[in-house]
């Protein structure tokens, strides 16, 4: 090993040691939660804080199997947050593909107004809404509370999705309308493949904001749909903040996502990628 | 957010869960045998209490038979242990009653936007007491009265209406007319470490001065040991459920004719002792604390003494949960300079949503007049057939009733005497403003007293603030 | 755009192909946003307060002259500027400074990315109560502990004006911060080698390449992360909400949670509608110029 390949060894080694370190600290509240979460109730708070205990398993049993199980909650903010998310992408993608390529009329006007009505406030919204879905009879069913979040989701995901698909070098469909190919398919077999990366980070995104949604959930829902985040309420109840089961119950919440980030890390990646030298420098 | 009640959580001391214990007792109950069942008249039994004892009402169960009904309540122990026996209110009335669990942040606004358009969405909710003259200011729901005096919907003679404790009879009515059917509900007492107030030989405090001279005495953060503590949370049901009772006792008047008055010399004083007692001897970060984290905080022994709803005994009764379980005793309010003890009180109520038909307006009235009932309240309670047992009964008898005190005894020392006698001579109807622009008022007055606790303005500026924007707010 | 100037691909009919590809996201927007946008509007020009019926009807202007003399509106809005530009400045400069780091880690770069993206994905509400308690709490929660154990002063967290207003701020950069570091170093991994390597060869130092090379080339990456985070930023809720209230007095207390105080607790709609409608005006404009400067910028580029 040469002098040079030892220093270079050794740079690595802290590096890896410095990164870890900031890493492990930023992540600390959830380490605690974890800790938490197989203490005993009364043990949560001990100062200073104690590490060794021994832990137990039942905060993890109640949250899921006992009289306050978040499963059905969990099983609602699936339903929820999936259609969401196919919803969006079913009906953003075309948009998007319009609004970036195509010749759309009005076309400022509508761009204007998408992303407009992605700025309104929340909390400006919850009594129109209830009005709204009051009047249909829709308060309380899954599919009232998917089209509220297709609201939000729509015009970000329409946006995003612009930004994704500006990028691709005109060449490409170029190509593609001289083989005659359709402008569906060019959407289809072109333009898809392009912004696989970009699609995989929208989807996340709005199914993220989807299960983690609670001022509409909490109002415009009820006993038929109670998502997740509605539920853990019960562990922090007017009695008392059960510490221990509300950790367990979070960090059983937050494991859906992290799968789908895990399962499509590599397309996100793709897809987070801003202002790279691809397509032809069109930047 | 205004969340006040506390519950009360009995719990056996025994290291099988709540949860556990609920279930193997709800399981013996539907498979083996309970004193329900052992009667021997199966169509007469319902599955937690004797339905024969409603059916001594002279009045038709039925005659909502079939209809749907939404309660929307908060989690919390006491309507968990409602929701349990709720099978019993269909077998005798055949009325769907289910209950919806909302979270006890959100419960108001749900409550105020089903009622402000009309949805009939909650045919009741667990009202805030507060709420009703806004509620009736818009003639949201009924009055009771047309209820309790009819012969057709109410037999009296059962239901025993003036049985409910005065206190929270007059919390839910107004103008003298009912509103709505107490459930459950609280008195706040003094909660303090005996162990600790025997070793420094003093006992619970008969004046404010004496609890702040107390807290004084044993004040020793280095040891972890903080005087007191009191709510700091900024809410109309936190820092303004406490402070109304000092503001009271200091011989404070809310109204001045019709005028809301925030800024009387009474007023400043009751903020001022608020202020020093909590700055000098509280730990820090109280000033963010609602109740759940005081009892926290006392539960693990750091806390020397605080004032709050007696359901809150259940919490730092549970050895769950709480690390002082055996050292804790019970007291009523200390009195004010004014010679007045006063207690805030609290409870949860169901009103009737005047949105609702005719037939579902019955049925809702069944389910209030079930649920406040002796017999629920009772099978609620200290009959409840699972680990936990309510500590707020509404009832004057039932407080009389030595099943149910020799539960509270429970609890720690001169818990049930401290109750009692909060419930019986310290309550004092005007203990807040009632006005139906109270949500506003209590807000403004809840942020002016946390700007003050913190020295964002000093006592005098907060009020004088306060009472600038509350002028406002009455006028419109 | 440029994308529009290629008039030679544009077939007849392309226009109506446009309008079939968006119609369907237009009509669910138009339908389920229009009434509620206009609602909005429509109450902040009228007095509606539950808790005064009697007094309800039209006002005009009136919501938006009592605001230009609320002194809790000014309060809010400057809140809600500090807030908005300390906690998005700091996500940018400690995203980037950690992907900077990390792209300097040759192996196991994924296990960063997979344990960032942990912060995000725990529930608002939920990253504001274990904040509050767990974390911040004075003699109870873990930050409180560490700092004393390293013997720093105890900090009053979030029952002292200053302190709650920082930690807030601190608490929606923990979470965000994530986000910001894995835009950054997927765009770092992207950058083209070759630039370096000449810069490498022309003997500029590690800060000089950083200034010259990687800062101008992660522009766009930088100018999408402010305009995602500062949209989310204005209108921040549910963690503050857990954490503080808007408290300690009014000391946290951003333009949303006064808009949502003065709605839902004080039940003064109309008054609560004309704060939602201030704070969406300001956000439409601070993105309106942040996108005015992105556009700008590729248009430059491109040229």
């Amino acid at each position: 090993m040469s002098v040079h390949q030892r220093a270079a060894m050794r740079r690595n080694v802290i590096l890896m040691v410095v990164a870890s370190v900031l890493l492990l600290l930023w992540v600390l509240p959830l380490i605690w939660a974890l800790i938490v979460s197989f203490k005993s109730e009364s043990e949560v708070l001990a100062y200073p804080p104690n590490i060794f205990f021994t832990p137990s398993g039942q905060n993890y049993s109640d949250a899921l199997v006992g009289d306050f199980s978040i499963v059905p909650s969990l099983v609602t903010s699936t339903i929820v947050a999936t259609m969401t998310t196919l919803l969006t992408i079913l009906l953003a993608v075309p948009a998007a593909y319009a609004f970036a390529r195509l010749k759309l009329p009005a076309k400022k006007t509508l761009g204007f107004y998408t992303l407009a009505t992605q700025m309104v406030p929340p909390v400006g919204l919850v009594i129109p809404y209830f009005l709204i879905l009051n009047k249909v009879g829709w308060l309380d069913t899954y599919h009232g509370m998917i089209i509220v979040y297709l609201t939000f989701s729509l015009p970000f995901a329409i946006w995003l999705l612009v930004s994704y698909m500006e990028d691709i070098p005109f060449e490409m469909e170029e190509a593609a309308f001289l083989d005659k190919a359709s402008r569906l398919q060019t959407l289809w077999h072109i333009i898809i493949p392009q912004v696989r990366g970009g699609i995989a980070v929208t989807v996340i995104f709005v199914f993220l904001n989807a299960w983690n949604e609670f001022l509409f959930a909490v109002q415009l829902g009820g006993n038929t749909v109670r998502p997740v985040t509605v539920a853990m309420y019960n562990f922090v109840s007017v009695e008392q903040t059960l510490w221990a089961k509300l950790s367990a119950a979070a960090l059983v919440a937050m494991l859906p996502v992290v799968i789908i980030g895990i399962l499509g890390q590599k397309q996100i990646v793709k897809g987070l990628t801003v202002g790279a030298v691809k397509g032809g420098g069109r930047r | 957010m205004a969340k006040e009640t506390d519950a009360t959580r009995q719990t056996l001391s025994t290291s099988i869960s709540r949860r556990q214990m609920l279930k193997t007792t709800l399981a013996g109950v539907a498979t083996v045998s309970a004193p329900g069942l052992l009667i021997g008249q199966a169509h007469a039994a319902g599955q937690f209490m004797d339905l024969d004892s409603f059916r001594g009402a002279k009045i038709d169960w039925r005659m909502a038979e079939g209809e749907t009904i939404t309660i929307g309540v908060i989690p919390a122990g006491y309507f968990e242990n409602l929701d349990k026996v709720l099978p019993d209110f269909e077998t005798l009335t055949g009325i769907n009653a289910r209950l919806e669990m909302i979270p006890p942040g959100q419960i108001r606004q749900k409550a105020v936007l089903d009622l402000s358009s009309k949805t009939g969405t909650y045919a009741s909710h667990a009202a805030d007491p507060m709420y009703y003259e806004l509620y009736v200011a818009n003639g949201w729901i009924d009055p009771l009265d047309d209820y309790l005096g009819s012969d057709k919907l109410t037999d009296n003679n059962w239901f025993q209406y003036e049985d409910i404790q005065p206190g929270h009879r007059g919390a839910t009515s107004v103008g003298g007319r009912p509103y709505g059917i107490p459930y459950d509900g609280e008195a706040t007492i003094q909660i303090y470490r005996k162990d600790v107030y025997d070793a420094a030989g003093i006992e619970p405090a008969q004046t404010l001065a004496e609890y702040a001279a107390n807290a004084a005495k044993i004040h020793n953060p280095e040891q972890r040991l903080w005087g007191c503590a009191l709510r700091g949370f900024r809410g109309a049901g936190q820092n303004m459920y406490i402070y109304p009772s000092i503001f009271r006792a200091f011989g404070g008047e809310w109204f001045d004719g019709e005028r809301v008055t925030v800024d009387t010399p009474e007023a400043l004083a009751a903020l001022e002792y608020y202020v020093s007692l909590l700055n000098n001897y509280a730990p820090a970060g109280v000033e963010n604390w609602n109740w759940p984290d005081i009892a926290d905080a006392f539960g693990q022994g750091t806390v020397g003494s605080y004032i709050d709803g007696h359901g809150t005994a259940a919490v730092v009764a549970n050895p769950e949960k709480s690390k002082v379980v055996g050292k804790v005793g019970f007291a009523r309010w200390p009195k004010g300079p004014s010679g007045k003890r006063v207690t805030s009180i609290w409870n949860w109520s169901f009103p009737i949503n005047a949105a609702l038909s005719e037939k579902q307006k019955q049925a809702t009235w069944l389910f209030s007049q079930w649920a406040g009932s002796r017999e629920v309240q009772i099978a609620t309670s200290y009959a409840f057939p699972g680990a936990y047992k309510r500590t707020g009964p509404n009832r004057a008898s039932m407080w009389a009733d030595s099943q149910f005190t020799d539960m509270m005894d429970g609890f720690g020392y001169n818990f049930t005497q401290a109750a009692t006698e909060s419930f019986a001579n310290d309550t004092d109807p005007d203990w807040r403003p009632r006005l139906p622009q109270w949500p506003a008022v209590g807000d403004t007055m809840a942020t002016a007293i946390q700007a003050a606790l913190v020295g964002q303005a000093t006592p005098q500026a907060a009020l004088q603030e306060a009472q600038q924007k509350i002028d406002k707010i009455v006028k419109g | 755009m440029p994308a529009l100037g290629t008039g030679k691909r544009i077939k007849a009919g392309e226009q109506k192909f446009a309008l079939l590809l968006t119609s369907p996201a237009l009509v669910v927007l138009l339908l389920t946003t229009t009434f509620p946008l206009a609602y909005l509007i429509w109450s902040s020009f009228h007095t509606i307060n539950l808790a005064m019926p009697f007094m309800d009807g039209f006002a005009g202007l009136d919501n938006y002259i009592d605001m230009w003399g609320d002194q809790r509106f000014w309060h809010a809005l400057q809140l809600t500027g500090i807030y908005t530009v300390s906690s998005v400045s700091m996500q940018i400069v400690i995203g980037l400074g950690l992907a900077l780091l990390v792209m300097q880690i040759p192996r196991g770069q994924w296990i960063f990315r997979i344990v960032a993206i942990l912060p995000i994905v725990l529930a608002p509400v939920v990253v504001g109560l274990f904040w509050r308690t767990l974390m911040l709490s004075p003699n109870f929660g873990l930050v409180d502990f560490l700092l004393q154990w390293l013997g720093f002063e105890q900090v009053n967290w979030l029952g002292a004006p200053t302190p709650a207003l920082i930690s807030v701020i601190l608490i929606h950069t923990w979470q965000w911060t994530p986000f910001a570091f894995l835009v950054f170093l997927a765009s770092l991994a992207a950058l083209p080698l070759d630039v370096y390597e000449a810069a490498k060869i022309d003997k500029a130092n590690a800060l000089q390449r950083f200034w010259h090379i990687t800062l101008p080339l992660l522009r766009p990456a930088i100018v999408i992360v402010v305009i995602m985070r500062a949209m989310i930023s204005l209108s921040a809720f549910a963690a503050i909400f857990a954490a503080t209230g808007g408290g300690p007095g009014t000391a946290s207390e951003i333009l949303n949670l006064y808009a949502f105080k003065t709605s839902f607790i004080e039940l003064n709609f109309g008054y609560g509608s004309a704060l939602a409608v201030s704070l969406l005006i300001i956000t439409m404009a601070v993105s309106g110029v942040l996108f005015y400067l992105r556009t700008a910028r590729r248009q430059e580029a491109a040229s």
